[in-house]
């Protein structure tokens, strides 16, 4: 299969590396959860 | 509807279409016409995805879900921000690169020509038949505050969407959206406020959040698991996970959106964005319909929030006595809440108990009531399988909100409908134009040929949405009925993506058949278990990549070569 020509890839405006981005976003995930979880609980 | 209501809600949506109308402008070649020249910033097209996705069944249908249900329906959307930093990391910068219309053209640079037509077939298949359920949405929302027939304000709706979508290709889809979303995101904020407004002088927000709970309203995590259990948190983190993977990777009406990103980085923003906001806006939303819920603890409901089929029931002799049933265990259950809260205040655990048993018992009693009301329908000429719940909002909105409140609200609907609607029917007319059209009809023809051809397409894609939107009251909750007519198709499509970024032995031939087994073991699942839809992506992709491997490891002779008709 040809190859087309590269594409840039940039940096994140913030945290330096994309893989520090998406870690980010998993935290963010499991702190929502478990956020969530909590309301569950308190409320039920 | 006020005067007021008319105000607010013909100048919003007159000025969101003539805006994304004036931002499209140019918009004269395949490029742009399609993708917008690519060069669209972050922002617009995170709101845009965001839109395209909350179309008007996310408030009509999930305040009611919350409603009848609870908020656990909020867990569907944790496999969100997984499947966003998956494609982010892998898929956005292939399909950059490979500077495709389409994620099915992508299919044929990896495989061939004729796993490329499947997956688009698929698509058309899948999307088509949501259109349909999305243009439904707001045609209720007509017949409920004016009257008219579902089919006349389809049809309305269908026309509107279409022209104003044939006009202006993706930037006036993508520009309007970014308007609609903030129209939304106010709308909503409006709405939370003046369901507390509304409540009783005695009875406190915290109150109210303390009732919801008491209801099993705040049901926001779930950890039983269920095969047959539509929203947990099982299903949620791992069939959601599976869902999104395939919706954002595979469906032509989200890969449009970040196709058109001026970068790489600027489209992950986009989808990563939406990581981060989707959970807490669905999650508002549901909170909405718990709040609703409290409301109608303390000022009676109708037996039945659909006002034509109420009506229909009303002239039975069998009525009566449902009524009578009802308002009786009504005023248990205000007596019960109202216990439940002096309990509240006062600390007292033993009385908080005891109302809680009361009002279980009551709510027991006003469900018996709703479904004796449910099979009267059924008994007097009216739809099989009745269910109001995409009623309860609206019912809500129109009977109690404030002057201009009301406008904004149904703004807000026909907003999200108009985005949805547009981008399905924009996604439709691309794939069928640039994969089908384009690849085995009429090659090589000019730029302004195939523009036109993609005019007529979202034309005619608009027109089958129409059609087919006159079978959505026949679907029960629509946001549930929506995702689960996309589970049907998205397995295969979701394996086969799967198979070309991540087995570089497979071949055309192999994951040709691979998906049409995905599709196969999907429509089995559908029609012979009880499986809940939110596992039939996760069984497709399986199914595929599964069969692909088989004849890619077993089969080597059948796995099929690289097709070597050259792509446009």
């Amino acid at each position: 299969m040809p190859q087309p020509p590269p594409v840039p890839d940039d940096p994140p405006p913030f945290l330096g590396t994309w893989r520090r981005v998406y870690a980010t976003v998993l935290i963010y995930l499991c702190l929502i959860i478990a956020a969530a979880y909590w309301f569950t609980r308190a409320y039920r | 509807m006020r005067s007021l209501d008319w105000f607010v809600l013909i100048g919003s949506l007159v000025s969101i279409v003539a805006y994304g109308l004036y931002r499209s402008r140019g918009s004269n070649t395949v490029d742009r016409y399609l993708l917008a020249g690519r060069t669209m910033p972050w922002y617009a097209m995170a709101l845009s995805i965001m839109a395209t996705q909350a179309s008007a069944i996310t408030f009509i249908s999930t305040t009611g879900q919350s409603y009848v249900d609870g908020m656990r329906f909020v867990q569907f959307y944790f496999g969100l921000p997984i499947a966003m930093v998956v494609i982010s990391a892998t898929v956005v910068p292939v399909f950059h690169r490979a500077k495709v219309y389409t994620a099915y053209e992508y299919l044929e640079n990896r495989f061939d020509a004729k796993t490329r037509a499947l997956a688009s077939i698929i698509f058309l298949c899948q999307r088509g038949l949501s259109a349909g359920l999305t243009i439904y949405a707001p045609a209720l929302v007509l017949s409920v505050i004016l009257g008219w027939p579902e089919r006349a304000t389809t049809l309305l709706m269908g026309a509107t969407v279409v022209t104003y979508t044939v006009l202006g290709g993706i930037k006036a889809v993508t520009w309007s959206d970014v308007q609609q979303m903030l129209v939304i995101f106010f709308g909503l904020v409006v709405a939370l406020i003046t369901v507390i407004v509304l409540l009783p002088h005695s009875v406190s927000f915290g109150d109210a959040v303390f009732l919801a709970g008491a209801a099993g309203r705040l049901n926001a995590v779930t950890t039983r698991f269920g095969w047959n259990d539509q929203f947990n948190i099982w299903s949620g983190l791992l069939g959601g996970t599976f869902l999104f993977l395939a919706y954002f990777g595979c469906d032509q009406s989200q890969v449009q959106r970040y196709l058109t990103g001026r970068s790489i980085a600027q489209s992950r923003l986009g989808l990563l964005f939406n990581a981060i906001a989707k959970i807490p806006m669905q999650f508002f939303i549901l909170f909405i319909g718990a709040m609703v819920f409290v409301f109608y603890l303390f000022i009676q409901p109708p037996v039945l929030f659909q006002p034509t089929e109420l009506a229909r029931i009303q002239a039975s002799d069998a009525y009566a006595p449902v009524a009578r049933q009802y308002s009786r265990a009504f005023e248990e259950r205000r007596h019960a809440a109202m216990a439940l809260v002096a309990a509240h205040h006062n600390g007292d655990a033993a009385a908080e108990q005891r109302g809680i048993a009361q009002y279980h018992a009551a709510q027991k009693e006003i469900d018996g009531a709703r479904a004796q009301a449910s099979n009267l329908v059924e008994q007097t000429g009216g739809p099989r399988g009745f269910s109001d719940t995409n009623y309860i909002f609206l019912s809500f909105v129109t009977r109690y909100l404030p002057a201009g409140i009301v406008g904004l609200v149904i703004a807000v609907i026909f907003a999200a409908t108009m985005s949805a609607s547009s981008g399905e029917i924009n996604s439709l007319a691309t794939v069928t134009v640039v994969d089908l059209y384009r690849r085995h009809v009429r090659r090589g023809a000019s730029d302004h040929h195939y523009v036109l051809a993609s005019r007529w397409a979202t034309l005619f894609w608009g027109a089958y949405a129409v059609l087919f939107a006159g079978w959505g009251k026949r679907l029960g909750s629509l946001i549930v009925a929506v995702n689960a007519v996309g589970s049907l198709f998205y397995g295969s499509l979701l394996g086969c993506f799967v198979l070309a970024f991540g087995f570089r032995r497979v071949r055309g031939t192999a994951a040709f058949i691979g998906m049409l087994a995905g599709e196969a073991a999907i429509f089995s699942a559908f029609l012979f278990s009880s499986i809940s839809w939110l596992w039939y992506n996760l069984l497709g992709c399986a199914v595929v990549v599964g069969t692909a491997l088989a004849i890619t490891y077993f089969a080597p002779a059948a796995s099929g070569r690289a097709d070597t008709r050259q792509p446009e």
